[in-house]
């Protein structure tokens, strides 16, 4: 095998292809390492994407030319748009995929790469010298120490929850990454030598139940919407049949066996000590914490249109298996319910990424990426989000040219990156809506116009994902302009221009062109669109402006950039502590620096006053 | 981060009442914001005090005469340019110069920055910059107070209570958004702009009495009342320590409330000089005795005079239990002529508080009434001064939280959806956390899963 790359990429996960890919389209010569080729893309727990500004990070990886929203587009079995009846800043797409074809089309478009090469094997370690990277140690067929090795300018990290992944069923542990998967405790040692700060996690899923075994009829139906919403700008109309999930609640018999259990769960037991995510209770969390809840929802998802194993959303848990068993019996619908897999809870390390600048690569070592769940993450979405990123500056690393950071204001993933690399993670961090301060912004209608060409500068946008935005950007620029200088009749009979009147909540840029005044540009297939984002645009727009000053003012903190070899110690004025802090972080701009916590404006306005003299 | 680039406005000379009060503009803009405050034609002349007014920029109202410097950068107080307007010490009127000078383009200084611009400048070596330590040390504005008096405590606590209920309020909205599915019902649009209207009309409420509180501070007002000739005249004129009201042997001589600032131990005390009090028919008389009551009512404390060498009649005790269980100091007046009753034997005496004997023809007792009154104003605990900046400040900050308030709920009135209606409550959040404390970006989602179980 060739043993020399550009980029190796360690991990298949949504992270690890999403990074591999971006390197092989930018040019690079990539190696991707996995474990297993049946676990690409894999979906250990929810088998679905999107949700609540997940959705956004989505349409963002999609508009730089990513994977995820193609994949999820072509594989999804049930749609549903989040928040339709809310603003559309909030608005968000989610998606059940079929989990077996999900991650087959995802593997596929990454065979179709011809500069990627697949690496099935276990890496030991990475090579380090002189704070550079050097490439990654193989692990031998049989597991030990010491095959081949490969050698890159860049190496990204994408090992999940594998680094010292220990899981949890009762009493029962057993290290592995995923249940049933091995963990990569060699390559974590490596990792920890090199001087990166850790901490652990803890994370969980439920029990899988066999679909035949489920007496639907007793059940609610919990369907998608008649016309999906794709998440893709290359999709443009999913006409797929959509299958049902199905909705239930918790009861107080399950209530009270919890309790009589909690002290055989790990999570109760002290057994644990990773920090889990509070916005993810397992259902002891939910039954211990919430005593005042009378019952807590519970949906079947299909983890695909022909599989047998159906998630059980929102019933995480650690408990022994006969525990489980009868939780899962207390159910009604689920009485004589068949339990394929148990829950369980995992922990693993996890690098604090407080270490890594907000390309994701480390601090301390060159060409050393990270992305994913290893920086502390929950989500496929916020996993392939950074993967992306990190697969772009690692190829960029390559190219010696300059990182390609997005800002607070650009793109959730530039929140993302920020957060994650300026305040590090105490539980596994999700992306919110309410993270992103300017969130009337970064909407899901936009995502193209405000990314797109950013993917193009750095050379992942295809010529036809170019094409086609060029299409849809100039009619969305034509219909500006035209609803900027149309008057309008309204309902009431008054006149106005037509960007006016659209400020109004309750009117709608579609009953405007109804009638033959404002004429729009709209293609085919693509109407919905088309309207959406001229109406939000003008929808926002007063809302906006009053936001620029704000914007603006951040802007320029942004493009105050601090040197790596700036000295807080010797910064007189500056206390002690604050210079420590900002000695441990190096916050790339002013911007970041007023953004770690504990640092005060004051101490930013003297570090301003030094860098610009 | 504070701008370093823009001009900002503070009173400079040390909070409370003085002879001259100083309002520093400093920055880029200084020059451009004394011309549209001052009411002199030409341009000020570098390092030269001129003589002029200082305006209203809006209605071009004269607030104060004043001497205006312009002290060009860099060799200035903060290395900038800088234009100092020295007032009167009223803090009454340094406060309307400030305003008048945030009006015309300044932006109020945050505690310490003019030390801070003079730290930044060169302008001051690291010993004399001890105070930008502190100030960079502070997370929250109020920490960076170093002096908190009560009455701003008192206004920061309701400040924060609001803040609190806001802050409840923007959460419960935000988890509506982030967790449509959850199958609980946080909150719509619609209730939450009804809440806002409710918060904006107790900031409003808050405004008004900050605008009270700061008219309590920068001066109590204290009446000085009694039957005709006691010598209410004489005990004003001493406190006065000039010759301000007429005084005669006749009784009614002061007929109108005659008004004299003075500064009581560092807190300005305006000494209200009334008629005599008692029954009349004559009509002038009969007014001035109205408003000797009505000047009684709003005073903040009341010294009543008694004439030791007559008895004392039934308009002494009205009076005395008109004011009965108010901030009161009783002056025994007339020590010198022969005792007609004694307040040691007047039993009825023992429960009116403090109670002072004096004779007020010499000026001897000005002294001792100064310090009673003191007492009396303070209640036995000091009154301080608060730095005068971080009231301006407040209410300029409760403005901003009104109004962004009021769009909230005008938006949500008119159907705007959640994300619009959390635009402008969050202006108004940040504006009740410049006050009340900065909280971490993480806040508003602890608040979500400490209060609801979120999650699958």
């Amino acid at each position: 095998m060739e043993s020399r790359f550009d980029v190796i990429v360690i991990g298949a996960g949504h992270a690890g292809v999403e990074a591999a890919r971006a390197a092989a389209r930018m040019g690079c010569r990539v190696a991707i390492c996995t474990l297993s080729e049946a676990t690409v893309a894999h979906m250990p727990c929810n088998p679905a994407i999107g949700g609540t500004a997940k959705g956004h990070l989505v349409r963002e990886i999609d508009a730089l030319g990513g994977l995820m929203g193609e994949a999820i587009d072509a594989t999804g079995i049930q749609f549903k748009l989040l928040n339709r009846s809310r603003g559309p800043a909030v608005r968000s797409p989610r998606a059940q995929a079929d989990k077996r074809r999900y991650g087959a089309w995802v593997a596929e478009a990454l065979c179709r790469e011809e500069r990627i090469t697949w690496v099935v094997c276990r890496v030991g370690g990475v090579l380090v010298r002189h704070g550079r990277v050097l490439g990654v140690d193989l692990e031998t067929a049989g597991g030990e120490a010491g095959g081949e090795t490969l050698h890159a300018r860049a190496v990204v990290v994408t090992t999940g929850t594998f680094l010292n992944g220990l899981v949890h069923v009762g009493r029962r542990r057993t290290p592995a990454g995923r249940a049933g998967e091995p963990p990569s405790q060699r390559l974590a040692e490596s990792l920890k030598a090199l001087g990166l700060p850790w901490g652990r996690l803890k994370t969980g899923t439920p029990p899988r139940l066999h679909r035949r075994s489920i007496r639907f009829e007793r059940l609610e139906r919990a369907l998608g919407d008649e016309q999906p919403v794709p998440f893709s700008f290359m999709t443009g109309r999913i006409d797929r049949r959509q299958i049902e999930c199905h909705q239930m609640h918790t009861t107080e018999r399950v209530h009270e066996i919890v309790r009589a259990n909690i002290q055989r769960s790990p999570l109760y037991n002290g057994q644990i000590e990773g920090i889990g995510p509070r916005y993810c209770p397992s259902l002891e969390d939910k039954v211990m914490r919430f005593p005042h809840h009378e019952r807590h929802q519970i949906f079947l998802e299909p983890e695909g249109v022909d599989a047998d194993e159906v998630y059980v959303n929102g019933y995480s848990m650690s408990l022994p298996v006969e525990v489980q068993e009868s939780l899962v019996h207390a159910l009604p619908g689920l009485e004589d319910a068949e339990m394929m897999r148990p829950g369980y809870a995992v922990e693993y390390d996890f690098v604090q990424p407080t270490a890594l600048s907000r390309s994701y690569e480390a601090k301390d070592v060159a060409g050393l990426f990270l992305a994913g769940q290893v920086n502390g993450t929950s989500g496929y979405e916020e996993a392939a989000g950074q993967g992306v990123l990190a697969g772009i500056n690692a190829a960029r690393a390559v190219a010696c040219e300059e990182p390609f950071v997005l800002g607070r204001d650009e793109a959730y993933l530039g929140v993302l990156a920020d957060d994650l690399t300026t305040r590090g993670c105490l539980e596994p961090y999700r992306m919110f809506t309410s993270r992103a301060e300017y969130r009337l912004l970064l909407r899901i209608d936009n995502a193209d116009l405000r990314l797109t060409e950013r993917g193009r500068e750095v050379g992942l946008v295809d010529d036809r994902r170019w094409a086609r935005f060029q299409d849809r950007r100039s009619r969305f620029e034509e219909n500006a302009r035209r609803v900027a200088r149309t008057t309008v009749t309204l309902a009431d009979g008054n006149r106005a221009r037509a960007s006016q009147a659209l400020r109004r909540p309750d009117v709608e840029l579609e009953w405007l062109a109804r009638g033959n005044e404002l004429r729009l540009e709209v293609a085919p297939g693509e109407e919905r669109e088309d309207l959406w984002s001229v109406e939000t645009h003008f929808k926002y727009a007063g809302y906006l402006e009053r936001q620029e000053a704000t914007i603006e003012r951040a802007r320029r903190l942004e493009h105050r950039r601090i040197p790596a070899s700036f000295s807080y110690s010797s910064l007189p004025g500056l206390s002690r502590e604050i210079a420590e802090r900002l000695t441990e972080t190096r916050p790339d701009t002013l911007g970041q620096a007023l953004r770690i916590p504990g640092v005060t404006p004051a101490a930013v306005a003297l570090i301003g006053a030094k860098v610009s003299a | 981060m504070f701008a370093t680039d823009d001009t900002i406005v503070a009173i400079a000379t040390p909070p409370g009442p003085g002879g001259v009060g100083i309002v520093r503009v400093s920055g880029p803009g200084a020059i451009g914001i004394a011309g549209r405050i001052l009411s002199t034609s030409s341009r000020l002349a570098p390092r030269r005090a001129t003589l002029t007014n200082a305006l209203d920029p809006v209605d071009r109202r004269p607030l104060d005469r004043v001497l205006a410097t312009y002290f060009p950068g860099p060799r200035s107080y903060t290395g900038e340019d800088v234009v100092e307007v020295s007032g009167h010490g009223s803090p009454v009127i340094l406060r309307q110069i400030v305003t008048a000078a945030t009006a015309a383009g300044a932006r109020l200084a945050e505690p310490g920055e003019f030390t801070l611009r003079a730290f930044l400048r060169g302008r001051l070596d690291l010993v004399q910059a001890e105070a930008v330590h502190d100030l960079v040390t502070a997370v929250t504005p109020r920490q960076a107070r170093v002096a908190f008096d009560q009455l701003e405590g008192t206004a920061t606590a309701a400040i924060g209570a609001l803040d609190r209920v806001l802050f409840d309020l923007v959460a419960r909205l935000e988890a509506s958004l982030d967790f449509p599915d959850e199958g609980y019902h946080f909150i719509d649009a619609r209730a939450a702009g009804v809440e806002a209207a409710s918060l904006a009309a107790r900031v409003h409420d808050l405004i008004v009495s900050a605008q009270r509180g700061r008219l309590i501070r920068d001066g109590c007002q204290v009446a000085v009342a009694g039957r005709p000739n006691v010598g209410k005249s004489s005990l004003f004129n001493q406190l006065c320590g000039v010759q301000r009201a007429i005084v005669a042997g006749a009784a009614g001589t002061t007929r109108d409330l005659v008004t004299e600032t003075v500064d009581l131990g560092g807190i300005p005390v305006t000494l209200v000089d009334t008629a005599g009090i008692r029954t009349t028919t004559e009509e002038v008389e009969a007014e001035g005795v109205r408003r000797a009551r009505a000047a009684v009512d709003v005073a903040a404390a009341v010294i009543v005079v008694l004439d030791r060498s007559r008895p004392l009649d039934a308009d002494d005790w009205a009076l005395l239990e008109e004011t009965a269980g108010r901030p009161r100091l009783v002056v025994v007046n007339k020590r010198d002529l022969r005792a007609a009753w004694s307040p040691a034997v007047e039993p009825r005496m023992a429960a009116c508080g403090p109670v002072l004997e004096t004779c007020l023809i010499d000026g001897s007792a000005a002294t001792a009434i100064r310090g009673a009154l003191l007492q009396v104003l303070e209640g036995g605990t000091p009154i301080r001064d608060t730095p005068a900046i971080s009231n301006v400040r407040h209410i300029d900050l409760l403005g901003r939280a009104e109004r962004a308030l009021r769009r909230a709920s005008a938006a949500a009135a008119g159907g705007a959806s959640e994300e619009l209606v959390l635009a402008d409550l969050e202006e108004a959040r940040r504006a009740l956390e410049e006050i009340s404390g900065k909280r971490t970006p993480d806040a508003v989602l602890e608040r979500i899963f400490e209060q609801f179980c979120i999650g699958k």
